[in-house]
């Protein structure tokens, strides 16, 4: 039984000048590790707000979520430690190295192997030929590219990604996408994607909508496998 | 357009004037503002003073000072060299009257004095000054005020001096030739000369005064002549300087070495501020841009609002440092007496654009980046090309120009240049250094400190510029306060030299032969006697005094006037030998002579040198054979200069003694009557040389505590700055490490790490620092012995980094309220 995260009920609003902004409503979602999912939805719907209370980073005004791992209930804050994050700025420490910044949380681990593990994964994304170059010497696919190794190279068992290919031209964005997919699928993570690109949301295996604070979920299934590259 | 500018500029800096960039830049602008407008203020007060005091208080156009007279031949040379002149004669002596007893310089002139310039008297103490023509009659003395009153006596009443009686007459309002005085504060008395010679003083302890009147010309005929025939008289004239100007010129070089301190502290919180100011600056100019606005406006628009800034700040400024500048010179009047205090707006405007101009110039990466870059660039913020290592470079220059044209101490300027160039390129090398080496050694280790090592070395460059920045500031301090406490260890050395409460310093042998046998009748103890007789040293090695050494020190100072020279057969036993040889018992070798060795030090003398010196109107050359230090425990008494007791056989001069007792409280009534026998007796009690002492302390302790704040201060600037500067990255620094999965504490754990480490290589780098700057400034310029002490040195410095690691730790507390919220919504 894979570990999966559980959203019940849940409902989300913000005070504002004394008038109360409801962006969802009893809203249920359930994210299992090794699937693939995007959330689509016009800007302002909360998307983002959402994906922040599936990773367990906020908590929702009522209703509740767990995280159900190898059988055991437990509460969305204990999430933390397998969840990774793929931003759509790449946000790349930019005084290091493509190198150490995938190495980077292996090294905050204390993982001996951190450098080998890195060079490893960079090598899964393609970037072995430029892992000392520093992040404003590679272009936006490449950097979002050593950003999904970063994210995957502590072996999570979900990786968040918000507009991933936000900032990308369209082939990179296609690189970018199926990488991201492939090597989530091949590590057994599960992926949740926010993103505006119909494209990108047709990869997934799983496709919601959000919108007037309802999420739906128009056709159902996608099974496309492929292998890292 | 312009004034569309300057709206807009001032819009923005409203915009910004509460944020952290901004108002730091307004404390670092201000203090200094503030520090050197108060600084040039009081400087030109006093030069005025100086000045003043030189054209207005000399009372001639040349004076010939020195002890004894001068000889009938040199009289009538004098008297050809110049138009007129009036001889003067002082001498400090004790005044008693009816149990009470003062100390106060005793004037003797004639019916012609006072040469130029109005001697002023009164009948009463609050009546206003007279202009008098001549000096008192035979059987008169003249009193001040203060002296009128510490002996509470008053006018009309008779004095006994010595065994004569003196009519009180009149009160001593102002002498027109006071300058010769300098910042004594000595009481007053003025008598006619002919009743001095009925007195009776022992003639060498006279100072006479020859007030010339001359031209130029003259003046400089006699300068000549003084330095071949009278090599140990003092020769004062209008031309030349103030006989405070070394006192002032020390006081100035210390200043000097404040700013330059105070701007590289200053320069450094602008640089790190500038990277925040540029962001900003860049941004709103990118947004111009787009809307179709020229580069030029938001160049105008961010050099208008950075005036904005500086013009709100300068009434501030003026008004603060009118105060300060009005307690600097209450403070300052009571060395310089009648320094009053003017408030003179002229004297503050060229220092402010001088500074005005200096922040310009270190403000100028941020105009440069908007000059050289394109939209796309102004919206990344991102160009270090060559035009930001040219601006560093100008920044430099600019310290460098500060540095030699605000300090007239070209040697202690260089020193101190150095002694900071070196602590920077040691804390550049220790941050380099330890950090590559500290993060090969944790490599294989796991946790959080490899981690954190690893950081700061990737981050290496902006790290060592905070090193940098709190290490010098730390360098600062402790060399302030090591200063400060060393002065304080100085002050109270001198204190212990004397033993006993009352010391005797200049006695005749009459006179001590006297106070001997009153101490045996009287039960007092006299705990030691030491003789000794008056030497001007005029030449080393044959070159004179002023060429041989040029920088001032104490002892410079000192050896411009005659000394106490001393003689013993043995060396003394509160003396040990540093160097050299002292003399065998029964040496014929009288020419020997042994130098105490700080003395040595400051006027670069070694052992072989010979020294001239001036005894009672004859030369006396001595070899220096030996060289001594103080040694505690067997008296105080000790002397500089001693020579071998044979050498009295050859040298004819009168001899005094130095002499320490021990007075009950019930015997301090028995002083009165032995300075009523012996009014030229120099007696003291502790209790007045501790004050004196005191005193200097007091006004050593506030100038450099003043300084230390000023240093905090602006340390604390440089702190929030180099902070402010890297907020941004931090912070999302620490939203990428919380995307990771790590909790809030973890970056708290790794930020105070952070510090620490930051802190160590401070702290190494600031004792290093302190160490070298001892070693290259101390002696020189302070004519202290260096010896630090590493107890006390590493506590103030665990003090001075605990409250950086805190500082640093709180004031970087905003950077941990960060997200990964932030991450996604950031752009
Ligand atoms: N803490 C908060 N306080 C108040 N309002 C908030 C808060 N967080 C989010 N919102 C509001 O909730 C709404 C949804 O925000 P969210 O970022 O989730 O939208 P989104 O669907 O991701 O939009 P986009 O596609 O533009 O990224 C926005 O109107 C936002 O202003
Ligand atoms: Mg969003």
């Amino acid at each position: 039984m894979p570990s999966y995260i559980e959203l019940k009920n849940i409902s989300q609003s913000f005070q504002v000048n004394d008038s109360t902004i409801t962006l969802f409503d009893k809203l249920n979602l359930s994210i299992y590790q090794g699937e693939s999912y995007a959330i689509t939805g016009p800007s302002g719907a909360g998307k983002s707000s959402l994906l922040m209370l599936a990773s367990g980073l906020e908590q929702p005004t009522t209703g509740q979520g767990q995280y159900v791992k190898n059988d055991q209930i437990k509460s969305l804050d204990d999430l933390r430690t397998d969840i990774g994050f793929i931003f759509q700025q790449f946000h790349l420490l930019p005084e290091l190295t493509a190198l150490h910044n995938v190495a980077l949380p292996l090294k905050l681990r204390g993982d001996k192997l951190a450098i080998v593990k890195a060079e490893n994964w960079l090598a899964k994304v393609g970037l072995n030929h430029r892992k000392n170059h520093k992040p404003s010497e590679l272009s936006g696919g490449e950097q979002q590219r050593v950003a999904i190794a970063r994210a995957l190279v502590f072996e999570p068992k979900f990786i968040f990604a918000d507009e991933p290919t936000g900032n990308l031209d369209q082939k990179s964005a296609n690189e970018v996408a199926s990488i991201l997919i492939n090597c989530c699928h091949e590590n057994n993570a599960g992926l949740v994607m926010v993103t505006h690109s119909e494209k990108l949301a047709s990869r997934a295996q799983q496709i919601f909508s959000l919108a007037d604070g309802k999420l739906t979920q128009p056709n159902n299934s996608n099974p496309k496998v492929m292998l890292c590259s | 357009m312009f004034i569309n500018n300057s709206k807009l500029a001032w819009q923005f800096y409203q915009q910004e004037h509460k944020q952290a960039h901004q108002r730091l830049l307004r404390w670092v602008q201000g203090v200094l503002l503030l520090f050197i407008v108060t600084l040039s203020q009081s400087s030109d007060s006093i030069q005025n003073y100086l000045q003043h005091n030189l054209q207005g208080l000399l009372g001639a156009d040349a004076v010939i000072s020195q002890k004894q007279a001068l000889s009938a031949q040199q009289y009538s040379v004098v008297t050809t060299l110049a138009s007129n002149i009036v001889v003067t004669q002082q001498i400090k002596t004790m005044f008693t009257h009816q149990g009470q007893w003062q100390e106060a310089q005793l004037k003797a002139v004639d019916s012609r004095y006072p040469l130029q310039g109005e001697l002023l008297t009164s009948k009463a103490i609050q009546d206003e000054g007279q202009v008098t023509k001549s000096g008192p009659e035979l059987g008169h003395i003249w009193l001040d005020a203060r002296l009128l009153a510490s002996l509470s006596i008053t006018v009309g009443e008779t004095l006994l001096v010595g065994d004569q009686y003196f009519l009180v007459t009149r009160v001593l309002q102002h002498e027109p030739d006071r300058l010769m005085e300098g910042h004594s504060v000595a009481m007053r008395a003025m008598i006619n000369t002919k009743d001095m010679q009925a007195l009776n003083f022992a003639a060498d302890l006279i100072q006479y005064r020859y007030l010339l009147a001359a031209d130029p010309e003259q003046i400089a005929a006699l300068i000549n002549w003084q330095q071949q025939h009278l090599p140990a008289a003092q020769v004062l004239h209008k031309q030349g300087k103030h006989p405070l100007a070394l006192f002032w010129q020390r006081t100035e070089n210390f200043m000097g070495l404040a700013s330059i301190i105070l701007f590289f502290m200053a320069a450094i919180a602008i640089e790190q501020l500038a990277q925040v100011h540029m962001k900003k600056d860049q941004y709103f100019t990118a947004v111009c841009m787009s809307l179709g606005a020229s580069k030029r406006t938001g160049i105008q628009v961010s050099i208008f609002k950075w005036f904005i800034g500086i013009v709100l700040l300068l009434p501030v400024v003026l008004v603060l440092s009118t105060v300060f500048h009005y307690a600097v010179i209450n403070f300052l009047s009571e060395t310089f007496t009648e320094l009053t205090w003017q408030w003179d707006i002229f004297s503050a405007i060229k220092p402010i654009c001088a500074v005005v101009g200096i922040f310009a110039i270190f403000h100028m990466p941020v105009w440069l980046a908007l000059y050289n870059s394109s939209v796309a660039k102004q919206f990344s913020g991102n160009n270090k090309g060559l035009n930001h290592w040219l601006s560093k470079l100008s920044s430099v220059l600019v310290l460098f120009g500060i540095a030699f044209g605000y300090s007239d101490n070209g040697l202690l300027t260089f020193m101190m240049v150095t002694a900071v160039a070196l602590t920077i390129a040691l804390m550049i090398f220790i941050s380099w250094a330890g950090l590559t080496l500290g993060e090969k050694m944790t490599q294989q280790v796991s946790g959080l400190i490899p981690f954190t090592l690893f950081m700061m070395k990737q981050r290496l460059i902006s790290k060592s510029t905070q090193i940098l920045g709190v290490g010098l500031c730390a360098f600062l301090l402790l060399f302030t306060l090591m200063l400060l406490k060393d002065l304080g260890a100085t002050m109270s050395s001198y204190q212990r030299q004397h033993d006993g409460n009352v010391f005797i310093s200049q006695a005749s042998k009459t006179q001590m032969d006297y106070v001997e046998r009153w101490a045996i009748e009287e039960d007092v103890n006299v705990r030691q006697i030491k003789p000794y007789m008056h030497a001007k040293l005029v030449e080393v090695n044959e070159q004179s005094l002023t060429e041989f050494s040029e920088k001032p020190s104490d002892s410079l100072s000192t050896f411009s006037q005659a000394i106490r020279l001393h003689w013993s057969q043995s060396i003394p036993e509160n003396n040990a030998l540093v160097d050299g040889q002292w003399w065998q018992q029964d040496s014929v070798q009288w020419q020997q002579i042994s130098v105490e060795q700080e003395v040595m030090t400051d006027l670069g003398l070694k052992l072989g040198d010979w020294l001239t010196f001036f005894i009672n109107h004859q030369r006396y050359k001595f070899e220096i054979t030996a060289s001594h230090e103080f040694k505690p425990g067997a008296g105080s008494i000790t002397f500089w200069v001693q020579m071998p007791a044979t050498a009295l056989t050859h040298i004819q001069a009168p001899q005094y003694n130095m002499a320490s007792l021990e007075i009950d409280d019930d015997q301090w009534s028995l002083l009165a009557p032995l300075w009523q026998k012996y009014p030229t007796l120099r007696m003291v009690s502790l209790k007045e040389i501790t004050q004196l002492f005191d005193n200097t302390l007091a006004m050593i302790t506030k100038v450099i505590s003043g300084f230390s704040l000023m240093i905090v201060l602006l340390a604390g600037v440089v702190i929030l700055a180099s902070i402010n500067a890297l907020e941004s990255k931090e912070k999302k620094k620490n939203s990428i490490i919380m995307s990771f999965g790590f909790s809030r504490a973890t970056c708290l754990k790794l930020n105070v790490i952070e510090w620490l480490v930051t802190a160590s290589i401070t702290a190494i780098g600031a004792i290093l620092g302190t160490y070298i700057a001892g070693l290259l400034i101390y002696q020189s310029q302070f004519s202290l012995t260096y010896q630090p002490n590493f107890v006390w040195l590493t506590l103030t410095l665990a003090l001075i980094l605990s409250v950086i690691t805190g500082l640093g730790v709180y004031a970087s507390r905003a950077n941990l309220r960060s997200s990964v919220r932030e991450l996604m919504s950031s752009t």
